[in-house]
């Protein structure tokens, strides 16, 4: 692809908000959390990242947030991902590779089923107060 | 070590966004020969002796974890241009920034590969925080920059995975640019 400019950057935005005419941002869209402190980097939470984004654009999902925190305080479990769904439980996933994010696209955000066998329920007491 | 120059880089940013840093420029300049990377910001810097204590893996301020003995970041750096025979310098004084600045050697087998930019610096420019960052990239003679604050002009809210997804387009299309 020829290299992209601000000015089609701008333009291309414009054109995909006029395709979601009736999107209620605030209300309804899910997001997601990626731990992205030296542990997360560390522990691949870039791949993590490009997963996630990539699974939700093969599925066409588009009420989706994507945002990054520093360490959660579970180091051992990195990478670590937040997943807030509304209607559902706040989640935080451990061990997040580029397999299990896109289980989370498939089974949590899509099929509104938690990933059991990657969920901690809380961050670790020294971070929560 | 970290696994690749880009996560190095990405750990090393993230200290300025946490040192509340409302401007940082991130240059990063390759050739055959030499990786020069520059991360200057205006946080809140340090004093000369939390400089030199920072430098060692097992000090860290506890403000951000209470009870954490280590901090690993600019030791990851340290190690890196000691093992590969680059060089590393911090500059910082408090209240007005800080500069890290490093050099490694493109020809030595023990340098780890550099990684996905372009993970990187979507990572870096949707990281929550306030400030504007300032990349500046080149590869031999071909370079190209974008800020932060022209990215939110164009895309608005860029955690969006809409403006995701088209910032990802238009790093990757500099990048291919610059690499071709």
């Amino acid at each position: 692809m020829a290299k992209m400019t601000l000015e089609e950057l701008r333009n291309l935005r414009e054109s995909k908000k006029k395709e979601m005419t009736q999107r209620d941002d605030e209300g309804k869209s899910a997001q997601i959390i990626i731990g992205m402190g030296t542990c997360g980097i560390a522990a691949g939470a870039k791949d993590a990242f490009d997963a996630f984004l990539d699974e939700l654009n093969s599925h066409n999902v588009t009420d989706t947030k994507i945002t990054q925190t520093g360490c959660m305080g579970l180091c051992f479990s990195e990478p670590t991902v937040e997943v807030d769904v509304p209607g559902m439980p706040r989640v935080i996933y451990g061990n997040v590779d580029d397999k299990v994010a896109r289980r989370i696209v498939k089974e949590h955000i899509i099929g509104k089923a938690l990933v059991s066998d990657h969920i901690f329920d809380k961050p670790a007491a020294d971070i929560i107060k | 070590m970290h696994a690749t120059i880009c996560d190095l880089i990405t750990d090393l940013v993230q200290n300025s966004i946490e040192a509340n840093a409302k401007e940082i420029t991130l240059n990063v300049e390759e050739t055959k020969t030499n990786l020069k990377v520059v991360i200057a910001d205006n946080g809140k810097g340090m004093s000369a002796e939390t400089l030199e204590k920072a430098k060692d893996p097992f000090w860290s301020d506890g403000l951000k974890h209470k009870h954490r003995k280590v901090g690993l970041g600019l030791p990851f750096l340290f190690q890196t241009s000691e093992m590969t025979g680059g060089n590393a310098q911090i500059e910082s004084e408090e209240s007005v920034g800080t500069t890290v600045a490093f050099n490694l050697d493109q020809t030595n087998v023990d340098l780890p590969m550099f990684g996905n930019f372009t993970t990187a610096m979507i990572t870096l420019l949707t990281y929550g925080f306030d400030g504007n960052l300032k990349i500046e990239r080149s590869v031999d003679s071909k370079s190209y920059t974008v800020s932060k604050q022209e990215l939110q002009e164009a895309l608005g809210d860029l955690n969006d995975l809409e403006s995701l997804t088209l910032l990802k387009q238009f790093i990757e299309t500099n990048e291919e640019e610059i690499n071709g």
